[in-house]
């Protein structure tokens, strides 16, 4: 078998990537480990409306709900809202993860990639320092796929960069281990997607609460790895569904466990092998939320990758100009954000409680993490001390 | 035949384990793959260190007892 690129995973950044390099004429294939693409589902599932302006899927039953805005609930509960209606429509969708990676990967399929499930990649194919493409098993058989690019889409455990020589094992301050029931028989009055902080209700992460309808939400915990225990993420979400009064009658229909890098991005580029999604750590690493990176690396990684058979420029030169693009963008936010969560890290349960209080009856244009960071700068100019790193990385 | 003064070495629950491979990302060994649905420890690499049995979020690891 033999490919131009073939790509080890088939969730979100694996299927872009693999979209966005077959519209340009690249001979594509997906391996998937598992036997259904979106399944079993790994998120919180929440995603920003600027998904709509990259038109890669049409509206339909993968959205859930739609986010009326959010709100962080300081340890104290005092609420900081970030509503819809002022923020105009930069708010975002509550998914059905298993139907949205589902599209995305027919999408890549109607530009022409092909996809293999069942198919677990153990190695790479090495011959004289060069890599040749992906040593997979597909039940009982070992085959090997060459390919002139290798697409490591491999997820938060991936093993591509592993195997390439890039550097991609976490450290446990940079990964959230997180935990989610989908609880039904809840009452909720709004479409609010919920942030719960505090040092003794998740260490190091949050509890979200994201409603998927009326009467049925994703409510879930993240903390930070160096600060858990065994079995830590559970025992604080189950505390948090019994104290609280809309939720503890609430039935669970499905739960999850989850890891999440909240780490700096890494070298997602060498020699032939190029990481995207997650196992390049494209995560925001203040709300973990990865799934908007995704999208916007993995259509970069494919237009990149698209040029590059194009071309036939099998190497890191041409191939890490992926990187090039997202570095003003994407990778500028993430950079930012690493050092806010640096920050948020350091902050006392009572210095949340402050914040929150001079934000409570703020208007936020926007709902995002940089609108909530200049209102904390406006509010708290003392603030701005401590996020002097920031100001290399970014004008705010 | 296992020595006695090894350490015991990290085993996951395949009955528990929801293959999240959070413990694969931290592993400084490399010493976990994920098999068809559950994470899987390759205790030739395993070194005892204990960071994927704290990272779990579900206790779905811990360390073996050897039955000797």
């Amino acid at each position: 078998m033999k490919y131009d690129v073939v790509v080890v995973g088939g969730g979100p950044a694996g299927s872009i990537t693999a979209k966005f390099a077959a519209d340009s004429g690249a001979k594509v294939l997906i391996v998937e480990r598992r036997r259904e693409v979106g399944s079993p589902v790994l998120c919180a599932e929440g995603i920003s409306r600027r998904i709509d302006k990259y038109n890669i899927i049409k509206k339909g039953n993968w959205i859930a709900s739609n986010m009326d805005g959010a709100r962080i609930f300081s340890p104290n509960r005092t609420i900081v809202k970030l509503a819809a209606d002022i923020a105009g429509s930069e708010t975002g969708y509550v998914l059905n993860r298993e139907l949205f990676d589902k599209e995305l990967a027919k999408s890549a399929i109607k530009s022409g990639a092909k996809i293999m499930l069942n198919t677990c990649a153990i190695d790479l194919i090495k011959e004289k320092q060069q890599i040749k493409g992906v040593k997979v098993r597909h039940f009982e058989d070992e085959i090997a796929i060459e390919a002139d690019i290798v697409v490591g889409a491999d997820g938060v455990e991936s093993k591509v960069g592993r195997w390439a020589g890039l550097q991609t094992t976490l450290k446990p301050f940079d990964l959230e281990t997180c935990a989610q029931y989908t609880l039904s028989n809840i009452e909720l009055e709004s479409s609010y997607c919920d942030f719960y902080l505090g040092k003794k209700i998740a260490p190091g992460g949050y509890v979200w609460v994201f409603p998927k309808g009326k009467d049925i939400a994703n409510v879930g915990i993240g903390i930070l790895a160096s600060l858990s225990k065994p079995g830590l993420a559970l025992k604080l979400l189950d505390k948090f569904i019994k104290s609280d009064p809309k939720l503890k009658d609430g039935e669970p229909i499905r739960f999850l466990a989850g890891a999440v890098p909240v780490a700096e991005p890494i070298k997602a580029v060498k020699d032939n092998i190029v990481l995207v999604g997650d196992a390049a750590r494209q995560v925001d690493p203040i709300t973990g939320g990865g799934l908007m990176a995704s999208v916007e690396a993995g259509k970069a990684a494919g237009e990149t990758i698209g040029e590059a058979v194009k071309q036939q420029k099998y190497d890191a030169e041409f191939l890490k100009s992926y990187e090039e693009i997202i570095e003003k963008t994407l990778y500028k936010k993430l950079k930012r954000n690493y050092v806010v969560k640096e920050i948020l890290l350091d902050m006392q349960d009572k210095t949340l409680n402050m914040l929150a209080d001079s934000l409570k009856d703020y208007n936020f244009d926007e709902l995002s993490t940089l609108s909530l960071l200049k209102a904390l700068v406006a509010k708290h100019p003392s603030l701005l001390i401590k996020l002097k790193p920031l100001l290399k990385l970014s004008r705010m | 035949m296992v020595s006695l003064m090894e350490k015991p070495k990290a085993m996951i629950d395949r009955k528990k384990c929801l293959a999240c491979g959070g413990c694969i990302s931290v592993c400084p060994q490399d010493a976990i793959d994920m098999q068809s649905s559950y994470a899987y420890v390759n205790k030739e690499k395993c070194t005892s260190c204990g960071i994927c049995i704290k990272t779990c979020p579900i206790a779905a690891i811990s360390s073996e007892v050897y039955n000797l």
